[in-house]
């Protein structure tokens, strides 16, 4: 059977698709079943997903972490995760079990005539794509804990979200929630980037949608001190989620983090990929106002820009913004998932660290 | 390049990076009741968790949520107060840009004090709970005092660095960036002097107080 890179991506879609629903009846139905190997699945899942230029050419590494997963769940068949710790749940069972199975299978002897991408991944997207769906796994594991055995594992997880999210990182790196952390962000670059339907809401009005290519801000004698850090929209979402928190003193209520942060996941298939991050969501606006104080950010060193545009650097962008007319470095709305330094061709347009010249520019500007 | 920035949203952006900061820098002031309200005096300084307590009384209702938010925004109120006058010195410093701008950095730079405030709210209701149920005085005195400390400690460098590299980042040229480092060092040393962080002798006559107070209930 040849799997082209589309089938490769609509088989790990299904399987999500499918995946998702058994969570959910085995998380918020009385059933209250799960079995672990389910939360590997979607870590297997997405990973693929993230991952398709490469595993769509070498099916046969495809099938490996199928396999593992495939092990995981014969192996997690006697503890799963259930409400009377000795009940097992066959159906459930078994959907779980073919779900690693029918992916293992058809990559094991499939063929494909993909061939592998020239440019290699960079090691920090590795790692990030690792690291997110770690955090996704946690998420998802907690979540199952804290509605199938009553117990609340989930407050620690949130609490250590939020204490990285609004009162470290920050400060450190910027909107690292938006790339690394945020399980909706899993589920916008995995999933929902790979679906094709029409979205209900395509386009977003003018005065909103120019918001993400205007916000930004530059350490150059050109600064605009009146520009906008942050779209407006993207702030109003604060207030409604946090005035509910606070008068009907939430942060306690199990169904609370269900609420905001499934509401976030709906509410994200209705725009186009990211649109929602982009302007509307209330996890990010008061997180991401912090970021405009981060020792870090990606550096862009405008003088060894070729104007090729070859690199599409702002289809890449999560956060739709204009690349190539920041100063020096990315805006505030950066998620610093770094895609845009693997999109552009050149090792030396955007970096870790800023070109010498460059700095020595920003130097005598802000000594002037 | 200024009329990029020029977008019909910018004005509504401008207000909420002001006001978002604001808020929950002051919030915290606002959200003492009445088992706390001793710790939160010697957690902050002790006037303005009286003038939030004054303002609170002007709008008193008999629903809890309701109350919750009005005690949050007299806080909040003072907050902004507190922020409008370091505007003001900060604007002074600045000179390149309006008020209302040298507002928005300094609220933006507040951030790493709004969420110390936060955390600090946040270890005062801690505290009230663990002495309800029962834990010995040295674990409290921990949890009140060295706990806290690391994090004032913490959020102060934040708040410095906030405010160096927003001020880069805003164009704020030659010694002008050193001239309002100099203010936020001058604002912390001003919340320390009028009674941030609880000192040992204040823990000390508070914690009797507040045993008995359990014990009471």
């Amino acid at each position: 059977m040849n799997i082209t890179k589309q089938k490769f991506v609509d088989l790990n879609k299904w399987i999500l698709f499918v995946a998702i629903p058994v969570y959910l009846i085995g998380l918020f139905t009385p059933i209250k079943y799960m079995q672990p190997g389910l939360i590997f699945v979607f870590g297997a899942a997405f990973f693929c997903l993230f991952h398709q230029d490469y595993f769509a050419s070498r099916l046969k590494s495809a099938a490996h972490i199928w396999m593992f997963i495939f092990i995981m769940t014969v192996v997690s068949y006697s503890i799963p995760l259930s409400k009377i710790s000795s009940t097992n749940n066959i159906i459930l069972y078994i959907i779980t079990l073919m779900l690693s199975l029918i992916p293992l299978l058809l990559f094991m002897f499939g063929s494909t005539e993909e061939k592998p991408k020239k440019k290699e991944r960079l090691a920090i997207i590795s790692f990030r794509i690792a690291f997110q769906i770690t955090l996704f796994m946690a998420w998802a594991s907690v979540t199952a804990f804290c509605f199938i055995k009553g117990t609340r594992p989930d407050l620690f997880y949130w609490a250590m979200f939020h204490v990285s999210t609004v009162a470290l990182l920050p400060f450190l790196f910027g909107r690292v929630i938006c790339g690394w952390i945020c399980p909706n962000a899993t589920f916008q670059d995995g999933l929902f980037k790979n679906m094709t339907y029409k979205r209900p809401i395509p386009k977003l009005s003018k005065a909103i949608e120019e918001q993400s290519h205007t916000c930004a801000m530059n350490i150059s004698g050109e600064v605009d001190k009146r520009a906008p850090l942050m779209p407006a929209t993207l702030l109003l979402s604060w207030f409604p989620m946090f005035f509910a928190e606070t008068v009907f003193d939430l942060t306690q209520v199990a169904w609370y983090p269900i609420v905001f942060m499934y509401g976030l996941i709906i509410l994200s298939l209705l725009f186009p990929w990211r649109k929602m991050c982009t302007h509307f969501c209330w996890l990010s606006s008061y997180r991401g106002l912090a970021s405009n104080n981060s020792l870090w950010r990606i550096r862009y060193n405008p003088s060894k820009c070729r104007n090729c545009k070859r690199c599409l650097a702002e289809e890449s962008c999560a956060f739709y913004i204009d690349i190539r007319k920041q100063d020096n470095e990315m805006p505030t709305t950066c998620c610093l998932c770094f895609s845009c330094m693997e999109a552009c061709p050149f090792d030396d347009v955007l970096t870790f660290r800023r070109d010498p010249e460059e700095k020595a520019r920003l130097k005598a500007m802000l000594k002037a | 390049m200024e009329d990029t920035y020029k977008t019909p949203l910018a004005k509504l952006a401008r207000f909420c990076e002001i006001f978002i900061p604001g808020y929950m820098f002051g919030k915290a002031w606002g959200i003492a009741h009445d088992s706390t309200l001793d710790l939160y005096r010697a957690m902050f300084p002790a006037f303005l968790i009286n003038i939030a307590e004054g303002m609170k009384e002007i709008f008193v209702t008999e629903s809890h949520s309701l109350q919750l938010l009005f005690s949050t925004m007299s806080g909040a109120m003072i907050g902004f107060l507190v922020i409008m006058v370091l505007g003001l010195v900060m604007h002074f410093v600045l000179k390149d840009r309006r008020y209302i701008d040298s507002l928005r950095f300094t609220s933006i730079t507040l951030i790493p004090l709004a969420v110390m405030n936060g955390t600090l709210s946040h270890v005062s209701n801690t505290v009230i709970d663990s002495l309800g149920m029962g834990e010995s005085a040295e674990a409290l005195t921990s949890s009140a005092l060295q706990s806290p400390r690391g994090q004032i400690i913490m959020f102060c460098v934040l708040y410095m660095t906030s405010i160096w590299m927003f001020g880069k980042r805003t164009g704020v040229k030659g010694w002008r960036r050193y001239g309002v480092l100099g203010v936020g060092i001058g604002f912390v040393a001003i919340y320390f002097a009028c009674g941030l962080s609880i000192t040992t002798a204040e823990w000390n006559i508070l914690l009797p107080k507040l045993q008995a107070a359990i014990s009471a209930h």
